[in-house]
């Protein structure tokens, strides 16, 4: 913990509260530092707030009060430029939301040429490279149709990758996919977290956590219950967390 | 499930049933004592007759030694010059009236059927341009986030879906056409785009809302902005989903474009009624017209589902 503390902060959320139109009060001031490097689990039943709070820290979702910085730069202040922000926060999705109109090569391409307005050969290089290190060299013609879900999942982080984002937010990405295609795509989280790649997953794969996190968190009903290292979150006596974990597990 | 046999014996059948109708069709012809003529249609579609070269003014006809016809008035003013010609009728020092055919000239011309049917085509293809960037821009609107858009949009949609499309017409020739002093073409055309224009824009955002919002997340996720992200990825897909609408519109375009001839403009409707009168063969008349406005809209159709087929390349 000393050694990520004197870490640098990439993502600091202050007290945040999100209350939806309808009422629903989401989230109830949480607070999460997430250092550079750093890889963050985020685990809870489903209607948390889990995956609003990782919606929120690229602005999917706005907030009702509290403060996110990425980098120092405020998301709520009005003269951020959120989609120069959003550039450097990539997204993975649980229903991967892969173009349907483009390739596998087009869908990697399209941010980086219309966003950055990059030269095209050498978006085209650079995300052949992204395709080959997701394994898939050989589908990079290949519309989403044609792909499998776990094909397209790790489309879908190249994709991301293509804009070369400071840190990834992960939305259950395994949660829409066959079992037997999970494994690709954790196997490819997991190379990223290894380069270093900061990383935020909300996930219910209990083992990736225990193998790939820095430190676990666990959210119930809008709040942060938990946050600590995971060989301690999971040998934690918290009661809410032992009642969670005593039905998923 | 359908076997091959069936399949065959189906289209037997429909051949045998079509038959016994256009026999029928045939035989009610005959029945009503109607003189069919459809050899005088002709000259009204292309007209192959020779024409005829008119003397202007009363004078004498003088044919030069390289051929060329020319009348001298009698009483002062330049000679007519006839620059072309194929048949000669009034000979060299003729006495020629006014009004006398003086020459024939040979080869072909549209008749008013033809020239109706360009203007026909023309006013649709222009209004079906015009119909796309307003039911575009509209459908845009009706899903903006703006509430001033939305509101501005509903209403468009609303007047015009409400109102009848010849009141409308009217409207625009007589009202809008005054103000801004509109010729009757341009003014069909706007009325026609106008509201056909309503109908593109409830379709365009019915096409946008189609595409699952987790496509707009995911381009906004990647930087783009809102323009960016409805540009290369929303409408992309929109479009894809709205052409069989869509095309279902434009052919209701083109058969609406008849309603023009209102404002007198001579679009195909209107040089049927005109030729009608000249003919006196009204059947022929309106079955040609019929089924001229049958391939107008069948080559729409096939020419849309031909650019469906090539965007279904992604399927």
């Amino acid at each position: 913990m000393t050694n990520q503390a004197q870490k640098q902060v990439l993502i600091a959320a202050r007290d945040v509260n999100k209350i939806f139109e309808n009422g629903c009060h989401a989230l109830k001031n949480v607070s999460l530092d997430i250092h550079r490097g750093e890889v963050v689990v985020i685990i809870g039943p489903s209607g948390s707030g889990k995956s609003t709070f990782l919606r929120t820290l690229n602005q999917l979702e706005t907030i009702s009060s509290g403060h996110i910085k990425i980098d120092g730069i405020d998301l709520v202040d009005k003269n951020t430029n959120i989609n120069k922000l959003r550039e450097e926060v990539g997204m993975v999705f649980q229903s991967f939301n892969l173009f349907p109109h483009k390739t596998a090569l087009g869908n990697v391409m399209l941010a980086p040429l219309k966003v950055l307005k990059r030269d095209k050969a050498e978006v085209e290089q650079e995300a052949k490279d992204l395709l080959y290190r997701v394994g898939l060299h050989d589908r990079m013609q290949s519309y989403p149709s044609r792909l499998s879900g776990g094909q397209q999942q790790r489309v879908a982080i190249a994709r991301s990758l293509a804009m070369k984002p400071k840190a990834l937010l992960f939305d259950e990405p395994t949660s829409a996919l066959d079992p037997e295609m999970v494994g690709e795509v954790l196997d490819v989280m997991k190379g990223l977290a290894k380069e270093g790649m900061t990383m935020v997953v909300v996930t219910h794969e209990m083992g990736f956590a225990r193998e790939v996190a820095d430190r676990v968190v666990f959210m119930e009903e809008g709040e942060l219950v938990l946050e600590e290292s995971p060989e301690r979150f999971f040998n934690s006596e918290h009661p809410r967390l032992q009642r969670f974990l005593g039905q998923v597990l | 499930m359908q076997t091959p046999s069936n399949r065959w014996l189906g289209h037997g059948l429909y051949l045998v049933i079509m038959a016994a109708l256009i026999a029928g069709i045939y035989f009610s012809g005959q029945k009503i004592n109607y003189t069919w003529h459809w050899e005088r249609l002709w000259p009204y579609v292309i007209n192959t007759e020779p024409q005829d070269i008119i003397a202007q003014t009363d004078g004498t006809a003088v044919v030069s030694a390289s051929g060329q016809l020319s009348i001298t008035p009698d009483y002062g003013g330049a000679p007519q010059v006839v620059p072309d010609y194929d048949k000669l009728v009034a000979r060299d020092g003729d006495l020629i009236f006014q009004g006398d055919t003086i020459a024939r000239i040979e080869g072909w011309r549209f008749g008013p059927i033809a020239e109706g049917l360009w203007v026909t085509i023309e006013i649709s293809f222009l209004s079906l341009i015009f119909s796309i960037l307003l039911g575009v821009v509209f459908g845009l609107m009706r899903v903006a986030h703006g509430q001033v858009w939305r509101n501005l949009a509903v209403t468009y949609v609303e007047i015009i879906r409400g109102t009848p499309l010849l009141v409308q017409i009217f409207i625009v020739y007589f009202f809008i056409g005054t103000v801004f002093d509109l010729d009757r073409f341009t003014a069909g055309v706007a009325a026609l785009s106008i509201f056909t224009g309503a109908y593109v824009a409830e379709i365009v955002r019915g096409g946008i809302q189609s595409v699952p919002p987790g496509q707009m997340e995911a381009a906004r996720s990647l930087g783009m902005n809102y323009a960016q992200a409805m540009a290369y990825v929303v409408m992309p897909q929109a479009i894809k989903r709205t052409l069989p609408p869509l095309a279902g519109q434009f052919i209701n375009l083109i058969k609406d474009s008849s309603l023009v001839s209102v404002i007198s403009i001579t679009d195909l409707t209107k040089a049927g009624r005109e030729v009608v009168s000249g003919s006196f063969a009204p059947f022929e008349v309106w079955f040609t017209v019929a089924a001229l406005y049958l391939v107008v809209t069948g080559g729409l159709s096939w020419a849309i589902q031909r650019l469906e087929k090539r965007l279904a390349a992604s399927d």
